[in-house]
């Protein structure tokens, strides 16, 4: 029993690590759009998304199945729990990069003025963040889990500064607000995305410790 | 290339694995055996069936002119001797030459051995001349001398005299035996019991005087009273005694009046009181309806009463009464000893060296000679413990002894010790045999060890220990060797109980069925005589042995239906 | 990762993180040692079992779970050759003082074996056999335990029809459950059972299941089970022993969820044993 039980465990951790890689992408071209503006990527972007809905459905199966089958207890369940819970945020990772690239669809369409926000930073930190996740879930390190907790502030911080210049522009520019509006939520987007990384590395870090740590406060973890 | 392949459906597996050969040695083996057991059984059963039924009387006329008359028992084939043969006439030497050296006669029961001194008679076939079967014949049984062939020639019944030729003659006859019968049953009964009963008190009177004269001596004062009592009490009793030998006298007398005269095949006369006949018939005149009759009261003879005639007649109620009472009280002592004693050795006993010792003793005590068994009763129980009994209770019936000598109860005790490793060992088997689940069960509820034993252990086993017992009782029930030391004896003056306390002796003598063939087959003085009696016996034996294990059995399987919802 | 793992029984250091029943403990086991002739078999045993409280023993084949059982109603003194140190109390009084009485002791602790021994005799006469070896012979009280006992194990809509019949015509869940029946007969403070379900069929096992679920509370009751879903099924407490050990005593949910030890944890996931 046992010999099936853990070749079954193998293939979901590799069927999800594979799903993390194609969402990595995902999120890497989706910051490329942000930053050059390419409307061909964009609809790449959204028109492969199904690949990522199928891929979640298919893992989420395979946990039901060998939670009811095999009864799985301890590390070997909280494993599975936790594949289903970032099977999950990396399906909702992906619709992030599919809201972003639809953002810079629309952009594309509206008149643009003379602003413009550096989201390098951010969209990098972002990008950062879901990497040292799946990092700490491939290597099962607390550690880097912990650091992507604490990058989540800075992510918030960018998202404040955004929002604090944005008002500003919009008030100075009333002819082009859609391309402001719309170019202001991608910082939305962006920051969401950022948030399902730390579930991710909160998820990770009950694998590991057996704790579960959400909605505690933990040193670097300022709610807002 | 062509390859053999083999189709799997229609293979067969060689006879070997199949164990064919070895199938038939084992069907075959049983086969024989229970062949055996059925040819035997065959022929103890029809010896032991035909023996009492009554057969025709022969008159056969020699060729010398000799006239005898019998019962023709056996046919058979033999080797005349050389000085025989030199004396027979020349045809009849040529016959047997002929006949490869064989010739045919026949054995004939001619009774009558008071005047023949012998009864069997050797016929050659070749001697005979004719061969009748007169009507007037009559096969006559008697108290004393075995049996009487011949003729009635006149009967005296009380001052009337009777001749066989006149109407209903048989059926006065019958009558007046009937009565005569009677006659001697009372004489019987009042001599035996009644007369015995007085003897019986005065030797109980002359005993416990004897035991105050060896407390207290010939001049004490309770010996004197005593005395003066004894002798009162005799006056009394003897006084009984002379009444009751008058009345018996009476009947004697009375008794001599009825008659008959009997001749002989030759003619020879032979008087005869009614009451010294047993049974009588006319033998070539009886129908089936009689010859039944005969049969079965002689069945019911042999079965309920006493011998004669040195065993070779009459009845083994002595013998049959003292086999199941020694069966019995051996049973009684063997069940408690045995099963005790393996339910130390099993449940109670530490498992070690000693133990593992005892147990090999007892299975080697099943081993021992049976005969050996009966050494040890004589010398240990009755010399050393009866003699010690004697000394201590009985000291005033010395130097006669009581228990110092074989009895009852020694034989069924050395019975009992032949037994026992049968018991013990099949006790121990029963008892491993309970799982262990049931005893830790019985532990966990807080049932103590002996409780355990007493009320889930013991019942659980029981119908082991029957097993075992029934085994026992069935080999013990068959051991004749050691009895003859222990307390068997030929013939037995009375039985085990009777009406005196304490009504069971257990020391005296008894007779036993299985001795009593020995005896009838190979002491007696009449070896042919014995024979029918052999086979009966040894059919009587096997009956009672077979109807002992049936009712164990039964016993046992009402136990096991009623164990498995029974209440403690 | 599985198969013989050499372990040291000096560095084997107890985890412990059991729940506290609210009546305390019932039965402390105190550096409990055992030997079979020579052969040591438990190691240094400490245990606190809870009052009314289920507290399972788990751990692979050989690991002395069943016998640390059966040393709490000192079973094991039938067996020849053995050897005991430390102490087991029951109530706070030593069970192996030279004053106790044994076959008292045993009256106040119940068990039920792994194959169901239902002696042969009818079903009202097993209930009340431990009565009976005490000496009652009062037919109401007799009756009532019957009736009682029987509830109690919930078998007594099966059989009210037929308590004289013989308790071996009965299937294996209801010998099992019967059995139970007469343990609590005599109502002792603590059930012991060793591997009760193993010989059962699922249904069987659900109704025992149900039947330990209902006797929670009322009485203490400890089981031996190599079933690990059935210990997390049944119990407060889980002890998982090892080779003689007790390795981790605590939390059943945590035991199943995130056990403290590397070892407990290779154990309950399946890696070995």
């Amino acid at each position: 029993m046992t010999k099936h039980f853990h070749s079954e465990l193998e293939t979901v951790k590799k069927k999800i690590l594979s799903l993390s890689a194609i969402v990595e992408e995902r999120v890497d071209m989706a910051v490329k759009t942000i930053l050059d503006m390419d409307g061909k990527l964009a609809a790449q972007i959204r028109d492969t998304d199904f690949e990522i809905d199928q891929k979640e459905v298919e893992i989420e199966e395979d946990c039901l199945k060998i939670i009811a089958l095999h009864q799985p207890v301890a590390v070997d369940l909280r494993f599975l729990i936790a594949v289903i819970k970032i099977n999950n945020d990396l399906e909702r990772i992906g619709d992030q990069a599919v809201n972003i690239a639809e953002r810079v669809a629309v952009i594309d369409r509206q008149n643009r003025c003379n602003f413009a926000f550096d989201y390098t930073e951010m969209a990098e930190t972002a990008q950062t963040m879901l990497t040292l996740s799946l990092d700490a879930l491939i290597h099962l390190d607390a550690t880097r889990a912990y650091d992507v907790l604490a990058m989540d502030d800075d992510v918030d911080c960018f998202q404040d500064e955004a929002y604090d210049a944005f008002k500003i522009a919009m008030q100075e520019n009333c002819d082009c607000l859609g391309f402001l509006l719309n170019f202001f939520l991608i910082s939305r987007h962006l920051e969401r995305l950022a948030d399902h990384a730390t579930n991710i590395a909160e998820e990770v870090i009950h694998l590991i410790d057996g704790e579960i740590i959400r909605h505690q406060p933990h040193p670097s973890n300022k709610k807002k | 290339m062509k390859t053999k392949t083999k189709d799997k459906r229609f293979a067969t597996s060689n006879p070997a694995a199949r164990g064919e050969p070895a199938l038939w040695t084992m069907g075959g083996t049983l086969v024989l055996g229970i062949f055996m057991i059925v040819a035997f059984l065959i022929l103890v059963v029809w010896n032991g069936i035909i023996a009492f039924y009554p057969q025709k009387i022969q008159k056969v006329v020699l060729m010398d002119g000799r006239i005898m008359a019998g019962e023709p028992h056996r046919h058979e084939s033999y080797k005349p001797q050389p000085d025989h043969l030199a004396a027979l006439p020349a045809d009849v030497r040529q016959q047997i030459r002929e006949n490869k050296g064989f010739a045919r006669r026949t054995l004939y029961k001619t009774g009558n051995f008071d005047l023949y001194n012998e009864d069997y008679k050797w016929v050659d076939d070749f001697d005979v001349k004719q061969v009748t079967e007169p009507d007037g014949l009559f096969y006559i049984e008697r108290i004393e001398w075995g049996p009487f062939i011949g003729f009635i020639q006149s009967a005296d019944f009380g001052g009337v005299t009777l001749l066989p030729g006149e109407a209903d003659f048989l059926d006065k006859l019958h009558r007046e035996h009937a009565q005569a019968v009677e006659r001697r049953n009372e004489i019987a009964r009042l001599e035996r019991k009644e007369i015995g009963d007085i003897n019986y008190r005065l030797e109980e009177g002359r005993l416990a005087l004897k035991q105050i004269e060896m407390a207290s001596g010939q001049q004490s004062v309770r010996y004197q009273a005593g005395l003066k009592k004894f002798e009162a009490e005799t006056g009394a009793l003897k006084e009984t005694y002379r009444q009751l030998e008058t009345r018996a006298d009476a009947l004697k007398t009375e008794d001599q009046r009825f008659n008959l005269v009997l001749t002989d095949i030759e003619g020879r006369p032979k008087p005869i009181r009614m009451s010294e006949i047993v049974r009588i018939y006319a033998a070539n005149r009886l129908s089936l309806a009689g010859k039944l009759g005969v049969y079965f009261s002689r069945w019911g003879e042999f079965i309920t009463a006493e011998p004669r005639e040195a065993n070779t007649e009459g009845g083994v109620m002595p013998a049959i009464f003292g086999t199941l009472l020694m069966t019995l009280l051996m049973v009684i002592a063997v069940a408690p000893f045995g099963v005790m004693a393996a339910l130390y050795l099993r449940e109670y006993a530490r498992q070690g060296h000693l133990v593992s010792i005892v147990r090999i003793c007892v299975n080697n005590l099943a081993g021992v000679p049976s005969i050996v068994y009966g050494v040890f009763g004589l010398g240990f129980f009755a010399y050393t413990l009866g003699g010690s009994i004697d000394a201590l209770f009985f000291a005033e019936k010395l130097p006669s002894p009581t228990f110092g000598t074989g009895g009852l109860l020694w034989a069924s005790l050395t019975l009992a010790l032949l037994t026992v490793p049968v018991v013990i060992v099949a006790t121990e088997e029963a008892l491993a045999a309970v799982p262990k689940s049931m005893r830790e069960g019985s532990l966990a509820c807080g049932a103590s060890k002996w409780q355990t034993i007493k009320n889930i252990v013991l019942p659980k086993a029981l119908p082991g220990i029957m097993t075992g017992l029934i085994l026992a009782m069935a080999r013990g029930a068959g051991e004749v060797a050691p009895l003859m030391l222990v307390g068997v004896v030929k013939l037995a003056p009375e039985l085990p109980l009777d009406g005196h306390f304490p009504f069971l002796h257990l020391e005296r003598s008894f007779m036993h069925l299985g001795f009593h063939i020995f005896d009838v087959g190979f002491q007696s003085r009449n070896a042919e005589a014995g024979k029918p009696m052999v086979f009966v016996t040894t059919l009587l034996l096997i009956f009672m042995v077979a109807t002992m294990n049936a009712l164990a059995i039964y016993i046992r399987n009402r136990l096991n239906r009623k164990f498995a919802s029974s209440h403690f | 990762m599985s198969g013989a793992v050499d372990i040291s029984h000096e560095t084997i250091q107890t985890v412990y993180h059991h729940q506290q029943g609210p009546e305390g403990s019932i039965i402390n086991i105190d550096n409990f040692n055992l030997w079979y002739g020579d052969k040591q078999a438990l190691f240094n045993n400490r245990l606190d079992i809870q009052k009314g409280l289920v507290t399972a023993l788990i751990g692979p084949s050989g690991c002395g779970k069943s016998t640390l059982l059966r040393s709490l109603n000192r079973m094991n003194d039938l067996i020849e050759g053995l050897r005991t140190a430390g102490g087991i109390s029951l109530d706070n009084q030593d069970i192996f003082d030279r004053n106790v009485d044994v076959i008292s002791l045993r009256k106040r602790m119940g068990m039920v074996f792994q194959k169901p021994n239902p002696f042969p005799m009818s079903i009202a006469d097993n209930v009340t056999y431990p009565l009976k070896v005490d000496g009652v012979r009062d037919r109401t009280v007799l009756s009532e335990t019957v009736e009682r006992t029987l509830k109690g194990a919930a078998l007594w809509d099966e059989v009210k029809d037929r308590l004289k019949e013989s308790a071996l015509g009965l299937s294996g869940g209801q010998q099992q459950r019967l059995c139970i029946a007469r343990a609590i007969a005599a109502e002792p403070d603590v059930l012991l059972m060793d591997e009760p379900c193993s010989a059962l069929d699922p249904m069987a096992t659900i109704k025992i299941e149900d039947l330990i679920a209902e006797l929670r509370g009322k009485y203490t009751i400890v089981i031996v089970t190599h079933n690990m879903q059935q210990a997390a099924r049944v119990s407060d407490n889980t002890a998982f022993m090892y080779l003689g050990s007790i390795v981790e005593y605590g939390l059943t949910e945590t035991i199943f969820t995130k056990p403290r030890s590397q070892k407990t944890q290779d154990y309950v996931t399946g890696r070995f044993g």
